[in-house]
């Protein structure tokens, strides 16, 4: 990757789905009451029921943000996989169960925390995710989030905590 | 400046110097458990890789706990799956009916002071009791560790208990923690780790320190530990343990919160039907009528648990109309209840007994499915709407001795009213 792709990469550009507080992605986004389905169907009815239009405005690249202890009482790793497939770039929220954040760190998915009180669905969001800076671009608002520590930075770039080892066997 | 046990473990498996609360560290750890309530995750997660080998593999023990016996045929091929896989890699390998991992780690030597141990399982906290740092994981980071023997780390903020004074006696670490859920709440220390010092500590054996950390988890807890003492160290040596590196927290480190217990005002405590912080007086239930009455799980399911329900069955019956399964929390466990003739005194009370797992815990095991509208005392640890399969029916939490109380008279009862309800092991 070249030094100017790096960096792109490190912007990340969509558009707000917003959501309130306690989201339980288990519920919302995981296959534990659908042990049967596969992932295409999981994505096709996540968040569904917090929201019935989500899924007819949801398009790749767009940003899921929320409230307060995003991903409660949530364990499943598989939430953070069904987020990637849908190509969700990123959730932006005040906070964060520990649970969730790990595995959406170890699947690629990045997570940002940083206060969500200003933010609407519909808003344009360009994330720099290297210096937390999050910019809601038609209300030319600059919100600063708790910038992620470097080494899950560098797990996040390499898209999963599997393909990091793949590319550093010696962690 | 001083650390805490978490920061020194953490730090000591990593830099090689204490780290700090917030702190993002790169560790290695001791051992590894994968159990088959979350084996397919972890396989999959696997089945992602191109290569082969997995030089963890012999750290890491696969546990049949939450299926034993399998209640579908899926989850009979899930065992397949993994005593396949386990054949493969060469990991260490517990079947269908030996115990719940938590307890079988300790038990088989696994787990020692200053470990790090981690399980695809919030109640790998249980390992804090042996001077271990101990947490729960999923299957990426239990596959990343296969490979590398590492897992990736925030330092955890810690909460200090401090319990002085000892227990009285009906009173159990079970009990310690439902009080403090009913302070803190549920997740009331999501993030952090606990330390749990003082005198009750330093007077407990093994089996209610194990209580003490495991039912952490409850309370959001990351991990809970103990400082090690000659009880633990006689314990580990007994269990084939390795030598054990003990790491003990600096007087001037710092705590995001200390608490201080009265242990000796404490008294045998339930937590109500559906949410675990709604705590009340077992002599204050309102004398509840009961129909099913478990002892059990990673909680409370060893050997002083058996001993308890034994000491206060001794002669008696069980309520008519009331059911009294033990499933102990391991085959060990089962069988030294067996040689201290445990088992007869429950049977002949009414009682009886499942093999060894995590047994009616949890709905999944599809192990005892109570009625519609009946209510449970369980000694395990969790007590959500439906957790044993029927959402209908009411789910109570206390300690053995308050099980097998109420399991005599037929409603929710303060262990302290009955024969042999204030037995303690001296
Ligand atoms: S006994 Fe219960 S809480 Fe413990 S590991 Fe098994 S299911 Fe989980």
């Amino acid at each position: 990757m070249s030094e100017q792709e790096k960096k792109d990469s490190l912007v990340l550009k969509g558009c707000a789905h917003l959501f309130g507080n306690e989201v339980n992605t288990d519920i919302h986004c995981s296959n534990k009451y659908m042990l049967d389905k596969d992932i295409a169907y999981v994505a096709g009815q996540a968040f569904k029921q917090l929201d019935p239009s989500f899924q007819e405005r949801f398009q790749s690249g767009d940003v899921i943000v929320a409230g307060k202890n995003f991903g409660n009482s949530s364990s499943r790793e598989y939430a953070a996989q069904v987020m990637r497939y849908m190509g969700v770039s990123a959730v932006l929220a005040s906070s964060f169960n520990r649970g969730f954040f790990r595995n959406s760190i170890n699947n690629g998915l990045p997570v940002i925390e940083c206060d969500t009180k200003d933010i609407e669905t519909g808003d344009h969001l360009e994330i720099v995710l290297d210096t937390g800076l999050v910019n809601v671009t038609d209300k030319g608002l600059t919100l600063q989030s708790t910038p992620l520590p470097r080494e899950v930075m560098a797990i996040l770039e390499a898209g999963g905590l599997l393909q990091y080892l793949r590319q550093n066997p010696n962690w | 400046m001083g650390f805490t046990i978490a920061e020194k473990i953490l730090g000591l498996h990593s830099t090689g110097e204490p780290v700090t609360a917030g702190q993002v560290v790169v560790a290695g750890i001791d051992f590894l458990m994968i159990h088959d309530g979350r084996a397919l995750g972890a396989l999959a997660a696997y089945k992602q890789l191109e290569r082969q080998d997995l030089p963890f593999a012999s750290k890491t023990a696969l546990v049949m706990d939450h299926y034993t016996p399998p209640p579908t045929a899926h989850t009979a091929d899930i065992h397949i799956a993994m005593r396949s896989f386990s054949k493969t890699h060469g990991t260490v390998l517990y079947d269908e009916n030996s115990g719940i991992s938590h307890q079988l780690l300790p038990e088989n030597g696994h787990v020692t002071c200053g470990d790090i141990v981690m399980a695809t399982d919030s109640h790998a906290s249980s390992f804090g009791a042996f001077n271990s740092f101990g947490c729960g994981i999923e299957g990426t980071d239990a596959v990343a560790a296969m490979i590398s023997g590492k897992c990736w780390f925030k330092v955890p903020e810690t909460v200090k208990v401090i319990l002085n004074g000892s227990l009285p006696p009906g009173v159990w670490a079970k009990d310690i923690t439902l009080h403090l859920l009913s302070i803190f709440g549920v997740e009331g220390c999501n993030y952090k780790a606990i330390e749990y010092q003082g005198e009750a500590v330093a007077t407990m054996g093994m089996d209610d320190r194990v209580t003490l950390c495991n039912h952490s988890a409850e309370l959001g807890a990351k991990a809970a530990l103990l400082e090690a003492d000659d009880t633990t160290k006689s314990w580990l040596q007994a269990h084939g343990a390795c030598e054990p590196h003990p790491v003990s927290a600096d007087p001037d480190a710092i705590y995001s919160r200390k608490i201080k217990i009265d242990t000796p005002a404490l008294e045998p405590l339930v937590a109500r039907a559906h949410q675990i912080d709604q705590i009340v007086k077992a002599g204050e239930a309102g004398g509840e009528s009961i129909q099913l009455a478990l002892i059990g799980s990673c909680t409370n399911g060893r050997l002083s648990d058996i001993r308890q329900t034994a000491a206060i069955l001794e002669g008696k019956k069980v309520a008519p109309g009331v059911r009294l399964m033990v499933t102990p929390a391991s085959r060990e466990v089962y069988l030294a209840a067996v040689r201290e003739g445990l088992v007869e005194t429950i049977m002949e009370a009414g009682g009886s007994f499942a093999s060894a797992g995590c047994g009616p815990c949890i709905g999944i095991s599809q192990r005892y499915i109570p009625g519609s509208n009946e209510r449970v005392i369980s000694s395990a640890n969790r007590n959500n709407k439906g957790r044993l399969g029927n959402p209908e029916a009411e789910i109570w939490i206390g300690s053995a001795a308050t099980v097998a109380a109420s399991a005599v008279t037929g409603h929710i009862t303060d262990p302290r009213e009955i024969a042999g309800g204030t037995w303690r092991e001296v």
